[in-house]
């Protein structure tokens, strides 16, 4: 199957001369740049926007939709999936018909593959602000979605291994390595981690929970930022960056070792993001090793990449592509430097739920994907467009008002990621908390937040100038494309004589043909192997030692009431700010009660232990506060703590629960195992009798009346069973202090975890 | 004996540590196999690919993507 340009093009005769005639598709490649930098721009935005909304709540707008929870997997959605993924398929489908000299396997699976990611990106535009969520980082697209997402995913996957096999140059060289195991192993992460049991049209609960969703969550998670940020930006290094320094990689033989050595490291660091939480010792003992580890071949990786300039450099100076490399390398040798450093555990117990892991992140998208993509965006123009750059001042303004942003952003970030992590360590010399109080540690970081408004304006600044600059070289382009005819040798099956001479594979000449035949499906299955070794070894554990998950007798399923209620919570995304993890460090049980055990999840599907803290913890949230107390703070949350961050829910008082779609939930939820027996018949009655309990407990203690068919009840039905299933009962191996549940300071509490 | 019995007594306080290990074999594995030196030639072949695409395939003809 060939595209329509190729067809006019090939087949010549292979008797007499040697060289197929074809042209590469290049109209594709430019559809996905536009579609990166659009999308791009459309992700920053709202980027700044939730910047705003932390330093000023008021930017929250009062409206469900626009409310932080909401918006922030809309941010990180645009910009991991529609910007950089746009800007890899972009570089990918370039450089690997050049690669391989060959056009792509099938022009129509490109075009679907294009409409296909266009219309899933939509779709999430649509749905995310709606409230449809999984609630899993990065992976928060509902089930509909999640199947589009595999089927053009596997099309695109088709098309790639289709054109290796077509190919006309039998090496496949290092950056189309990078591209295919990106491509297998983000199939791999994406089903395995999607698995749940839809429970509406947009709904659906991780087939896994707690303890067990969190391991594949997190695997996931960070395997989406190797797999899909790092690996396939790679491959774009390796090709575009000899192209910018018009010479060859500076190592070869460390381009292959760098893929080999992270293809093997990757898979296993995802526990890193689970410690001091319920996640086994074992496990991220496993992932800090291996964390520790990548910090070699993503140096390697860098260095190789840095000096591929070697003798250039004065080149820097001139050419803005060079800068946006240089930079961007560099962010990606920062970034895994601070990746592994990150990943041991006494630093992560400062870092973790903290703008630190923020800051990193920002460091590896704005420097690294950022910055990789405009210098090869700028490569590219004059070569896609047929016509040259409108500006280089421009680019150059691109690059140092990106620069300053990033700089701006990191460095406010990570300010305020320290002092918040220390804030929350500290004891006064009387041995209490330093800020009993959580809203001062915020408090603190709003002159902070404000900077990285500064830094992340700059930034999108910088994508204006860049649209610009893209769409002027773009009107200077021909009337119509020039579609150059490139001419090469086909891959005989047949013992021929070596394009080079048979200097290489001259004396085995039918070995190596046989080798270059086999190669992307040998090297397919080594890549499979490498991940699913890595996989099995953390991942069979986790699920099958009983012990892991020690079961806690008093410990039972959410009633169908409080099931809304956390659906609720789902659904505007409380997750993005509020943990529920209290990690075994006498900090933590001190503020927020005693720590979390990994049977109190058994029926959490999925997992919300969160992974950033910008409110306090709720996982011992019940009993804390009357429901009034919540019924007030959910509707004006300054009213209670005046300088609070967290938006206004005042929907939750007049939108009305929506009963009907308690008995579909609390029946998918017992497909999954949860023991709900003979609720499933009976869950409607069972919540409205809560909900008039809860409305008639908040009209008694002075509140409205009325609201016993308001979400509201349900969301403080909730609140108030969080943390209640071990208070006064005996976990296993852990005593439990039922004072601590009542938001009072209290004596040393036990710090296990070692 | 379920497997998760099995596994539940197997003891994994040196779990990483067995993961290291496999890995250094691996690794081991991947060093001698990239430094063998009868590959340099093809690796210098190799590392030219993104340079010579555009150029040496049909010097007669126009350059496909040409600069301005």
């Amino acid at each position: 199957m060939t595209g329509p340009g190729a067809r006019a093009l090939e087949g010549s005769p292979r008797g007499g001369a040697l060289l197929d005639e074809f042209s590469y598709d290049d109209d594709v490649v430019r559809k996905f740049l536009f579609a990166s930098v659009i999308w791009g721009i459309v992700g920053m935005l709202v980027g700044l926007v939730i910047a705003l909304q932390m330093a000023d709540p008021r930017f929250n707008l009062g409206l469900p939709f626009t409310s932080f929870g909401r918006l922030r997997p809309l941010h990180t959605n645009a910009v991991i999936f529609a910007f950089a993924g746009n800007a890899f398929f972009c570089g990918c489908y370039y450089s690997s018909q050049r690669l391989l000299k060959a056009r792509m396997f099938s022009d129509a699976l490109s075009r679907i593959h294009f409409w296909g990611w266009q219309a899933i990106i939509v779709a999430a535009a649509i749905t995310l602000p709606l409230g449809f969520t999984q609630a899993k980082e990065y992976a928060e697209l509902e089930w509909p979605i999640d199947i589009a997402i595999a089927v053009v995913w596997v099309v695109f996957a088709v098309n790639f291994i289709g054109t290796l096999v077509k190919r006309r140059e039998r090496h496949l060289y290092v950056a189309l390595w990078f591209y295919l195991a990106s491509i297998v192993t983000v199939a791999i992460l994406h089903i395995f981690n999607n698995l749940s049991m839809p429970a509406g049209p947009l709904k659906s609960y991780s087939i896994y929970a707690g303890v067990q969703d969190a391991f594949m969550q997190w695997w996931y998670g960070h395997n989406a930022v190797a797999f899909f940020l790092t690996t396939p930006f790679l491959g774009l290094m390796y090709y575009f960056m000899p192209k910018a320094a018009e010479g060859p990689v500076f190592s070869y033989r460390l381009s292959i070792l760098h893929f080999w050595s992270l293809v093997f490291l990757y898979i296993w660091a995802g526990p890193h993001h689970l410690h001091y939480t319920a996640l086994p010792e074992w496990a991220t003992t496993v992932g800090m090793l291996f964390s520790v580890m990548l910090w070699a071949p993503s140096w390697g990786g860098m260095i190789n990449g840095l000096l591929t300039l070697r003798g250039g450099w004065a080149k820097v100076v001139d050419d803005p592509i060079l800068k946006f490399f240089v930079v961007g390398i560099t962010a990606y040798g920062m970034s895994t430097f601070e990746g592994p450093m990150l990943s041991i555990k006494s630093v992560n117990a400062l870092a973790h739920y903290t703008d630190w892991i923020i800051a990193h992140v920002h460091m590896g998208a704005l420097g690294w994907n950022g910055f990789i993509t405009a210098g090869m965006v700028y490569w590219l123009l004059p070569r896609l467009f047929q016509a040259p750059l409108y500006s280089k001042k421009l680019a150059e303004l691109h690059f140092w008002v990106g620069t300053f942003g990033i700089l701006l952003y990191v460095v406010a970030i990570y300010s305020a990621g320290v002092t918040q992590g220390l804030m929350w360590r500290a004891f006064d010399e009387t041995g209490r908390l330093s800020y009993p109080d959580f809203v001062e540690t915020v408090a603190r970081l709003v002159p902070m937040y404000w900077t990285r408004v500064v830094g992340g304006a700059l930034y999108l600044a910088g994508m204006l100038i860049f649209l610009y600059n893209i769409v002027m070289t773009w009107r200077r382009r021909p009337a119509m494309y020039e579609v150059p005819v490139v001419r090469a040798a086909p891959l005989t099956r047949e013992v021929a004589p070596e394009p080079d001479g048979g200097k290489l594979g001259g004396v085995f000449p039918l070995r190596l043909h046989r080798r270059w035949e086999r190669m992307p499906l040998l090297f397919t299955v080594l890549v499979l192997v490498a991940v699913a070794v890595a996989s099995l070894f953390e991942i069979l554990p986790t699920f099958l030692i009983k012990s892991n998950v020690p079961t806690i007798a008093s410990v039972h399923p959410y009633t169908p009431l409080e099931l809304y209620g956390r659906d609720m919570y789902i659904r505007e995304g409380c997750f993005n700010c509020h943990s529920q993890m209290i990690r075994p460090l006498r900090y933590e049980t001190e503020r927020y009660g005693e720590y979390s055990k990994p049977g109190e999840s058994v029926y959490e599907h999925p997992f919300l232990w969160g992974s950033r803290r910008i409110g306090p913890d709720l996982a011992r949230e019940g009993g804390r506060y009357p429901n009034l107390w919540h019924v007030r703070h959910f509707a004006n949350p300054r009213e209670i703590a005046a300088k609070s961050i967290m938006p206004s829910y005042t929907h939750f008082a007049t939108s009305a629960i929506d009963w009907v779609v308690i008995p579909k939930r609390i029946h998918a939820m017992a497909m999954i195992g949860v023991p709900y027996g003979d609720a499933i018949n009976n869950a409607v009655p069972m919540a409205k009798a809560q909900a008039a309990e809860i409305a008639a407990e908040i009209e008694r203690a002075g509140g409205p009346a009325g609201l016993a068919d308001r979400e509201i009840v349900a969301i403080v039905a909730y609140m108030q069973r969080l943390g209640q299933d071990i208070k006064g009962a005996s976990g296993k191996g852990a005593s439990v202090t039922g004072a601590s549940l009542k938001g009072a300071p209290v004596a040393a509490a036990p710090t296990g975890g070692k | 004996m379920k497997l998760s019995d099995i596994m539940a007594h197997a003891g994994l306080a040196g779990y990483a540590e067995v993961a290291m290990v496999l890995f250094l074999l691996a690794f081991a594995g991947i060093l001698w196999w990239v430094f063998r030196p009868s590959h340099t030639a093809e690796y210098r072949r190799a590392a030219r690919l993104p340079l010579d695409d555009d150029t040496s395939l049909h010097p007669e003809g126009p350059r496909a993507g040409s600069d301005q």
